[in-house]
């Protein structure tokens, strides 16, 4: 099968500012994020980046949903650039992080029509979907409360909401659990398989081995801006698949390389 | 074309819905220059009241008040007959401040005149006080007319020459024009840039700094489309602004300039339209350059400051219609952003036969720095440094 997603050999640095170098406690001026990454997706597969913090999981994600552009390499998605055919990508494509916000002041149905328009939705297609999605994550009674004035589980489901309405193919979902009572976190989890299931692909990033085991169909392990490791999941291999050991091991590799 | 409609109708509710934004930005700006010029106005009006004209006269002469009579004609005048018993009290009162002005003829001054004596006139008044230095003055002047009276009478003819003064009756309009030419496009000008200002950093800077600007930038809605539902929503939005300072002004000038008789209604409906299209255009201007300062500060706190520098210099651009009794007559000027504003509100004002030239020449420059100014905004939103600086 065709991947649907192609990361080839992508490379991203950012320039330091004074204050980032403090923060990161380095003398460099340039921060290597990513450094040749490559990895495809499938469509019906969730697949998960699994690293630790800095490891640039989010700038990968940053770069496949168009907001930030990568130095080299080349990403496609359905056959479009994403470097070069900005606009059809975005229609594809639902990207969720915590670094999108929505604006406090409008209401979850304010904005689901707002974006739904800017998607080029068609109305009666926009309206039926909201009642479906809304019902879904419990967002119904909440339709019309200010988006400042909801908790922050809601809010959340409001963005996730919000990301689909244009019903894309791919999910981007960095760290999808992240901040989430368990309550929700299970909503979401179990959502994201119900669109696997649908056809759809997804590509979550997670700090969390458990999640990755549970939820993904293929992981690959990237520390230093490099992808380390791929694998199958497996519902034979899922339960002993131990990625916390395996990524342990490959972290103290990569020191060891460093160092020598 | 229909993304920019929704981008502008979203800029647009987000101040409509809010009932504390409708107050700050649509309602406060005309009330609070109503209320502040009522103040001014009000201020300037007791003190034009405030010139009273009492006048105490000391054995004065018939033939001086008839005189009198005559030169104020149908205004008239008020006058304290007194005897010389009351000249100390008169003198106290006018170094206070509560009597303006004291006049004493010796007793016997139509004798003595005729005499050929040289009887002397005692005048009393208060250098210090505006209104009997005033009132001093203008007495002197009568006085004066009344020794050439009294001179012609006793000794023949004294004088070397006589005086006629004629001119063309004051154009009310036209002086009218002026006194608003000088005033009103500076303040059109202030007001337009700090309608602008209350909204524009909030509807970018602000997002940014809130990361609802990136929310939208991953959305296929083209970038110069965004720039143009933004500049078009915030244009909309401050000339609103703009027309409720306007109206402040409006309602507030005959306080302002109380005793001055400023008629707005010299201007016609056309003059009117005229000043709207310019506004609208001159709002393209304004909101291009706050949108473009807010687009690349990191958060609103930055937005405000890198901002000022561009209010000041605006400002200074409108002080300049308080310079020159007219709009500049070359044409070329008049592409200089804000400065063709203000210079074609002069020529509205003061009804120069070629302000429909310089009208058309302005909004025409302005359109193209609004073209530019997208074009650059787009440019921005399409750079992540400028969108996710941290
Ligand atoms: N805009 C930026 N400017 C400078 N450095 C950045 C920027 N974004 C990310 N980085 C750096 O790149 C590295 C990877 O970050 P990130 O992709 O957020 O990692 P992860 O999501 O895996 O925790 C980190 O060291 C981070 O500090
Ligand atoms: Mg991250």
């Amino acid at each position: 099968m065709e991947p649907i997603l192609q990361v080839n050999a992508i490379s991203k640095t950012f320039n330091l500012s004074k204050k980032q170098q403090k923060i990161e406690a380095t003398k460099d001026k340039i921060k290597v994020a990513l450094n040749r990454l490559s990895f495809n997706a499938y469509p019906r597969e969730i697949y998960g980046l699994l690293g630790p913090n800095g490891a640039g999981k989010t700038t990968a994600l940053r770069c496949i949903s168009t907001l930030i552009k990568p130095d080299s390499g080349e990403i496609t998605l359905n056959g479009f650039s994403v470097t070069s055919q900005e606009d059809e990508v975005r229609s594809e494509i639902g990207f969720l992080t915590s670094d999108l916000k929505l604006e406090e002041f409008f209401t979850p149905n304010y904005l689901f029509d707002y974006f739904s328009a800017l998607h080029g939705v068609d109305p009666e297609v926009a309206k039926s979907r909201k009642k479906l999605l809304f019902a879904k994550f419990g967002i119904d009674r909440f339709a019309e409360v200010k988006v400042g004035e909801l908790s922050t589980g809601m809010r959340q489901k409001v963005q996730i909401v919000i990301a689909l309405v244009h019903d894309p193919d791919i999910i981007v979902f960095d760290e999808p659990t992240n901040g989430l009572d368990i309550l929700t976190a299970k909503v979401v989890t179990d959502y994201l398989r119900e669109l696997r299931d649908a056809g759809k692909t997804i590509v979550v990033s997670t700090h969390i081995f458990s999640l990755a085991e549970r939820l993904c169909d293929r992981v690959g392990i990237i520390i230093d801006g490099q992808l380390m490791y791929e694998t199958q999941l497996t519902e034979t291999n899922r339960s002993e698949a131990n990625l916390e050991e395996l990524l342990f091991r490959l972290v103290e590799e990569s020191e060891a390389r460093k160092h020598a | 074309m229909r993304n920019i409609l929704t981008i502008f109708r979203k800029e647009w509710d987000r101040v409509i819905k809010d009932k504390r934004l409708v107050f700050s930005v649509m309602l406060l700006p005309g009330l609070m220059i109503f209320i502040l010029y009522s103040f001014i106005g009000g201020a300037i009006q007791t003190r034009v009241l405030n010139l009273e004209t009492r006048l105490a006269l000391i054995n004065e002469p018939a033939g001086f008040v008839t005189l009198v009579d005559t030169l104020t004609g149908d205004d008239g005048w008020e006058y304290q007959s007194d005897d010389a018993e009351s000249i100390s009290t008169y003198k106290l009162h006018i170094d206070s401040g509560n009597w303006e002005l004291l006049i004493i003829f010796p007793n016997d001054f139509d004798e003595a005149v005729n005499a050929k004596e040289i009887p002397e006139i005692e005048i009393y008044y208060n250098p210090n006080e505006p209104a009997s230095s005033q009132l001093y003055s203008q007495y002197l002047r009568y006085l004066s007319t009344y020794h050439q009276q009294l001179s012609l009478a006793v000794y023949g003819d004294t004088q070397a020459f006589s005086l006629t003064v004629d001119s063309l009756p004051i154009d009310e309009t036209k002086q009218t024009g002026m006194m608003v030419s000088m005033l009103l496009p500076m303040l059109v000008l202030m007001f337009l840039f700090a309608g602008a200002m209350g909204i524009g950093p909030e509807a970018i800077a602000g997002e940014k700094e809130r990361g609802t600007i990136a929310t939208l930038l991953i959305t296929p809605v083209k970038r110069s489309e965004i720039a143009m539902g933004k500049v078009l929503g915030l244009s909309v939005l401050s000339l609103i602004s703009a027309c409720s300072s306007f109206l402040g002004i409006l309602v507030s000038l005959p306080k302002l300039f109380a005793g001055e008789d400023i008629d707005m209604s010299i201007y016609s409906f056309t003059d009117y339209l005229q000043i709207l299209l310019l506004l609208f255009s001159t709002v393209f201007v304004i909101v291009g350059i706050i949108s473009i300062v807010s687009a690349y500060a990191k958060n609103m706190k930055e937005a405000g400051t890198l901002i000022l520098p561009f209010y000041l210099l605006t400002i200074l651009i409108g002080v300049t219609s308080m310079f020159g009794q007219q709009a500049a007559a070359n044409p070329w000027l008049y592409i200089i952003p804000l400065y063709n504003s203000v210079q074609t509100l002069i020529a509205i004002f003061t009804f120069d036969p070629s302000s429909w030239l310089y009208t058309v020449i302005t909004i025409l420059s302005n359109i193209a720095y609004l073209v530019l100014f997208v074009f650059i905004l787009n440019r921005m939103f399409k750079s992540e440094k400028i969108m996710f600086s941290k």
